[in-house]
């Protein structure tokens, strides 16, 4: 049975004066109803780029796309990629809903955060702009604004930023969309007011039962919602398996790198945080080998200077398990020291 | 808001006054002495003196300006002016006794020709402005942009005596479209909208290229700029389709900053557009005060068009202010 | 053209021609009124300016209002003659029965009323009228820019101060005497003007709308300006400044009780405050055709339009009644040093400012007196200046500096003025384009000669009534003046002796004295012919003494449209003869 959303080899890049950006390179993942998928990468890895593509949000003069990305909906599949742009639009705020990193500049300053929402609404319901506003101050109460009634005919600026995440959401889900893309939904966040927000996505997608991509720089979100997580690198994917999988038994050292670099509970004391050393590749012209060898501290165990004259290809490392790394499991559970089932 | 409004009005109130009390002051420190001006061949000084008196000007400066706010409210007599005093109701802005006229009375002629000339101008360069903007933007690096530059180019560096004489010599006489006799004529648009038309259309053609070229580029780049605002984004995400986001989401964003300057350049013209006035013959506020100040130094009306002048940009900034405050929330409640 | 007609009112009042006037004029226009002249439609005037300087006749000073109004609206005592040619500098009577009858040595004046005169409303013009038009005239804080020879002629005794004793119908001060001075018969149709001393040419300053009548009932006093009472054989039927007068046929005017006038046009529309460039080329392009323009073109324009063959018939270039000047400061810590004064004499470069203006055959060309020949036979040739072998129109500098050598010694205190660095001449100039391009040309010239020089700028306009205080700071300005008719009695003593506009005399020089009382002498002068003798001697001692250090010739051109007939001349004002004009059909 095919997922709900499923991408394959979409790649996504930007012609520049300084050459071709591939921003995105021959990225595949899916997501099903119910389920959330976490892409994770640091800033310019491209885990925004596809998605904003499969929103078809993309700049199209400026942009080069190919694979597909398919939506299996009720009335049958499409594949937003190549699909007319009237038609995917037709899908955005209806089926797929985004929501983005900043909340403070998303929403217009200039129309109610009721009207915002009620826009969103009216484009897919008949109806009143009355009834639109109704919907609006249900959708607030939802997302939990206190007296949402009231609220309804505020202007963004006169909610806090967790509130106004609140209300993106609100207004994302006001037609209630299959997909949600929650593009670092709590960056701009208070680590506090982060929480909570993501709970609320956990119990929204639960309700309505959506798919849900989240797109973060953050492993500690991703280890509180997501089902399974893509990790990106160079454009690329260079992981991408189960929660528990890329958690406790990740297979590669980028990954790896990202674990050690945040501060995890568990760990207190016996641990030291670890940055990874050297700079995000740029996307432009990406040297042959593995995008990740010149900051790998595994690239000597690797025989034949291979990492750095091959790009080792995406393989099933274990059952559902995929990595970008000519190691195998067992040498990275030597090389890191892992106990490999410690849990 | 009420509150805003009000304490905003009692300020413009005392800035007004205030300002008409610095242009006494100023044009009393020009030296150029207006009894002296208006005595005869065989003058005297007791006649520069009688001059004086009958113009007004034998009191202190503080004097003549408390004078001169009484006669705007209560209207004011002028003395010597023959068999009679000369009375000048209110709201008198003085006695011209170069156009042998009270001020209010030739300002109330010549405004209606001034605010004519703007209001056209002002329709013509806002559509024409932002519809080219508009248009520059969305075709961006396309034909349309290239062209909507090159009106900017020419719109913003040629000035508009040059413009004016263009357009008045090898449009208007040259396919004799306006008899030259009828250029200038004042024509009121309501009763005679083709009369009006045709003698006001060129000149506020002619005022319209400048300002509609400045408000091509500003249109353009706001728009440009609004794009790439994460809100536009969002209001694709949406759904919605690019006509209601420019309509409703770029454009509310990008052309409230026009308000400010649309505000203002009205304004500004309000005052007199004085070389079009002067090109085309038409008899408003602008011929009105260049001719006071360069040719019969007639002090009363330059007073008045000056003060009328900055009454019109002071007032503008207030209802520009109150304009803004409706179009942006976030001025509202601050 | 260098002096604009209507805004310098006050500076620039002009000449009538004599009888034989010296025809430097290059006279061309159309033949004299012809048989082909119709009645009917409308003839039209275009001006840049904005209004007339005056439309009350008290305030009436310009040559060309007098004569243009003087035909269409106002009639007079006495008038030129509306023909052409030396006919036209003939007086002639028209509201009066004759030119006027003098007595008592010319100290008394007295005319009579045509039968039949009326105003716009249809009611007599009597005697009264006449003198409370005159009257007017004295009320000087009302009416400031008319000639003011009644008031220094008049048989009314003069205050302290100079000013007369009567202020005018609008105050009580002085009645008495004015009544004394001007009297009417009892049928009110004859009035008796008693003079102060012999004027012989009274006769010609009755000719000025400003002795003419006002209907006391229907003056407004400073707004009179806007809608006078018309006598003549049109009336004003709308007067907007800045937009248009409008005249249109007086129909209480009665051809039996004015023979000259002809009336042709139904109605007379003057278009004011069109733009100069739109002007001149309504002109060029024959736009207007029944219209003329009243200002003449642009420099360059100008030039085209004269050398435009297929234009011969809608032009003229002929003499104006303006002598050009650039005047000395003759007071002490000034040029108060013939040598100096003849120094700048010698450095000026002429050429190049008459060329900057329109040239010699458009501008003028280089005079050697303040009286124009066109005034007939007061004017002679002097001796001296532009005849001085020294003289070069393109400035002789080395000369100049030879003079300046000698001024060292002769005059140290004026030679210090006008060469040492912390001082130097001050040329006073109104501040306009033009004048700052010709301000450039003089302070080069000058230079040239060793002079130091700076050009000050004040506001223009306000030149006549700062005279006193400009005279205290500068050494030497430029102005113009015509006469106001055919007499050097109205140039001499107004640029050299007590008249109004005096701004070389320095009272203190021996020379003055005797000087003043040869111009009285030849004021009260009965016989013209030895009056006009006397008036050569003081033109040449003037120029001798280079208190005008430069004069020019004034040239005028005037252009109209195709359908304007009956274009001639009209010497006293060097205008058109307004009562022949008539459009073509």
């Amino acid at each position: 049975m095919s997922k709900f959303l499923e991408v394959k080899n979409l790649s996504v890049s930007f012609p520049t004066e300084d050459g071709l950006v591939k921003a995105s390179n021959d990225v595949s993942y899916s997501v099903d109803l119910g389920e959330t998928l976490a892409i994770v990468g640091e800033s310019g890895s491209g885990k925004s780029v596809s998605n904003l593509a499969i929103m078809g949000l993309h700049n199209p003069t400026m942009t080069q796309i190919s694979g597909s990305a398919w939506l299996n909906l009720p009335d049958g599949p499409i594949d937003v990629i190549s699909a007319p742009a009237e038609k995917v639009r037709r899908l955005r705020g209806k089926v797929m809903s985004m929501i983005f990193q900043d909340p403070m500049s998303a929403l217009h300053p200039y129309y109610s955060v009721g009207n915002q929402i009620a826009e969103a609404w009216s484009l897919y319901n008949d109806g009143s702009k009355r009834d639109g506003m109704a919907r609006a101050a249900e959708m607030l109460d939802l997302v939990g604004i206190p007296s949402a009634k009231d609220r309804v005919k505020d202007f963004p600026h006169q909610f806090s930023g967790g509130m106004r995440q609140r209300v993106m959401i609100a207004m994302a889900l006001v037609n209630n969309p299959s997909l949600l893309i929650a593009d670092e939904p709590t960056t701009a966040l208070d680590v506090t007011v982060q929480s909570q927000i993501l709970k609320l996505i956990q119990e929204i997608q639960k309700e309505f039962n959506m798919a849900v991509i989240l797109i973060t720089h953050d492993l500690g979100v991703v280890a509180e919602v997501a089902d399974k997580v893509c990790v990106m690198y160079g454009g690329k994917i260079v992981e991408n398996a189960g929660i528990d999988e890329i958690f406790y038994r990740s297979q590669h050292p980028y990954t790896i790198g990202l674990l050690d670099s945040i501060p995890r509970v568990d760990k207190l004391g016996s641990h030291r945080l670890k940055a990874i050393p050297g700079q995000p590749p740029s996307l432009i012209g990406l040297p042959t080998g593995c995008a990740f060898a010149p900051r790998c501290e595994f690239v000597s165990q690797v025989a034949g200077s291979l990492c750095t004259t091959q790009n080792p290809d995406l393989s099933e490392k274990t059952t559902g398990h995929f990595s970008r790394c000519f190691l195998e499991p067992e040498q990275i559970v030597t090389l890191t020291g892992r106990k490999a089932s410690a849990k | 808001m009420l509150k805003y409004i009000s304490r905003r009005l009692l300020y413009t109130v005392i800035l007004l006054l205030l300002v008409s009390l610095s242009i006494f002051y100023i044009f009393d420190l020009i030296p150029v002495d207006p009894a002296r001006l208006v005595c005869s061949k065989s003058c005297t000084t007791a006649l520069v003196e009688a001059n004086r008196h009958r113009l007004g000007l034998d009191v202190s400066v503080l004097e003549q300006w408390w004078r001169f706010i009484q006669g705007l409210f209560q209207g004011r007599t002028y003395g010597e002016g023959g068999i009679k005093d000369i009375y000048c109701g209110a709201p008198s802005f003085g006695y011209s006794f170069n156009r042998h006229a009270c001020v209010s009375t030739i300002m109330a002629e010549a405004f209606p020709i001034t605010l004519s000339l703007t209001i056209g101008a002002f329709i013509m360069w806002l559509s024409i402005g932002i519809s080219l903007g508009i248009l520059a933007a969305r075709k961006k690096g396309k034909f349309a942009d290239r062209a909507s530059t090159a009106f900017v180019l020419i719109g913003t560096s040629l000035p508009t005596f040059i413009t004016g004489i263009m357009v008045v010599l090898f449009i208007v006489l040259k396919f004799h479209l306006v008899n030259p006799l009828e250029l200038g004529d004042w024509q009121n648009p309501f009763t005679n909208p083709l009369g009006w038309l045709r003698t006001f259309f060129f000149p506020c053609a002619t005022l319209a290229i400048a300002y509609a070229a400045t408000y091509t580029r500003f249109t353009r780049s706001n728009i440009l700029e609004i794009s790439t605002e994460d809100y536009i984004r969002t209001a694709r995400a949406k759904g919605l389709s690019e006509k209601v986001i420019l309509r409703k989401h770029t454009l509310r964003a990008a052309l409230a900053p026009i308000v400010t300057i649309a505000g203002l350049d009205f304004a500004g013209l309000l005052g007199g557009a004085i070389i079009t006035e002067g090109i085309f013959g038409l008899s408003g506020l602008g011929k009105l005060s260049i001719k006071a100040v360069t040719q019969t130094y007639d002090l009363p009306i330059i007073v008045a068009t000056t003060l009328v002048g900055s009454a019109f940009v002071v007032i503008m900034n207030l209802i520009v202010d109150v304009a803004y405050a409706y179009i942006d929330p976030r001025v509202r409640t601050t | 053209m260098s002096v604009n007609k209507l805004t310098s009112r006050r500076w620039v009042s002009i000449t009538a021609a004599t009888a034989l006037a010296v025809s430097v004029a290059m006279v061309s226009g159309a033949s004299p009124a012809s048989a082909a002249a119709a009645k009917g439609g409308t003839l039209y005037f275009y001006t840049n300016s904005e209004q007339f300087p005056a439309l009350d006749p008290t305030n009436m000073y310009t040559g060309r209002d007098i004569g243009l109004f003087g035909t269409y609206l106002f009639r007079t005592l006495t008038s030129y003659k509306m023909e052409a040619g030396s006919a036209g500098t003939e007086l002639t009577a028209d509201l009066a029965t004759n030119t006027g009858v003098p007595s008592n040595k010319a100290k008394t004046w007295k005319y009579t009323l045509r039968p039949g005169v009326t105003w716009e409303d249809g009611s007599a013009i009597t005697c009264a009228d006449l003198k409370y038009g005159f009257s007017r005239a004295f009320a000087l804080d009302v009416f400031n820019a008319g000639p003011t020879y009644a008031i220094s002629w008049l048989d009314i005794p003069t205050l302290a101060d100079g000013s007369s004793a009567y202020k005018g119908p609008y105050k009580k001060t002085g009645k008495a005497a004015y009544d004394k001075a001007v009297t009417c018969s009892k049928d009110n149709r004859t009035i008796t003007y008693n003079l102060k001393r012999s004027v012989p040419d009274f006769n010609y300053f009755a000719s000025y709308p400003t002795t003419g009548p006002i209907k006391a009932s229907a003056d407004t006093g400073d707004k009179y300006d806007l809608h006078p009472m018309a006598t003549g054989p049109y009336k004003i039927k709308k007067y907007a400044i800045n937009d248009e007068l409008t005249l249109v046929r007086n129909d209480k005017w009665k051809k039996s009780s004015d023979p000259m006038r002809k009336a042709y046009p139904d109605d007379i529309v003057i278009k004011l405050g069109m733009n100069e460039d739109v002007r001149d080329e309504v002109d060029m392009t024959d736009q207007i055709p029944n219209g003329i323009n009243m200002d003449g073109l642009q420099p360059l324009n100008n030039i085209a339009y004269f050398n435009d063959p297929t234009k011969a018939k809608q032009r003229w270039n002929i003499v104006d009644p303006f002598v050009t000047y650039l005047t000395a400061n003759n007071s002490a810590g000034h040029l108060d040093c013939l040598l100096v004064r003849k120094a700048v004499f010698f450095a000026y470069d002429n050429q190049s400012l008459i060329d900057l203006s329109g040239g010699l055959k458009y501008y003028g060309v280089m005079g050697d007196n303040i009286v124009k020949p066109n005034l007939g036979m007061d004017y002679a040739p002097t001796k001296g200046n532009i005849h001085d072998p020294n003289f070069k129109i393109g400035g002789n500098p080395e000369y100049a500096k030879t003079l300046l050598e000698q001024a060292k010694t002769a005059c140290p205190d004026a030679y210090d003025r006008a060469t040492n660095p912390a001082k130097g001449l001050k040329y006073y100039r109104a501040d306009t384009a033009t004048n700052k391009k010709s301000a450039v040309l003089v302070e080069a010239a000058l230079k040239k000669a060793g002079f130091v020089i700076e050009t000050v700028y004040k506001p223009a306009g306000t030149y006549n009534a700062n005279l006193v205080e400009y005279k205290s700071q500068t050494d030497f300005l430029a102005s113009g003046w015509a006469a106001d008719w055919a007499n050097a009695s109205t140039v001499i003593p107004e640029m050299w002796g007590n008249g109004c506009c005096n701004y070389t005399k320095n009272e203190k020089t021996p020379e003055y004295a005797p000087f003043i009382a040869k111009v009285n002498k030849a004021l009260s002068e009965l016989d013209r012919k030895k009056q006009a003798t006397m008036w050569h001697e003081l033109s040449q001692y003037g120029m001798d003494q280079y208190w005008y250090i430069r004069t020019v010739f004034g040239k005028d051109q005037a252009t109209w449209g195709s359908k304007i007939g009956g274009m001639t001349e009209w010497k006293p004002f060097s205008q058109a003869i307004y009562n022949d004009l008539y459009i073509k059909q």
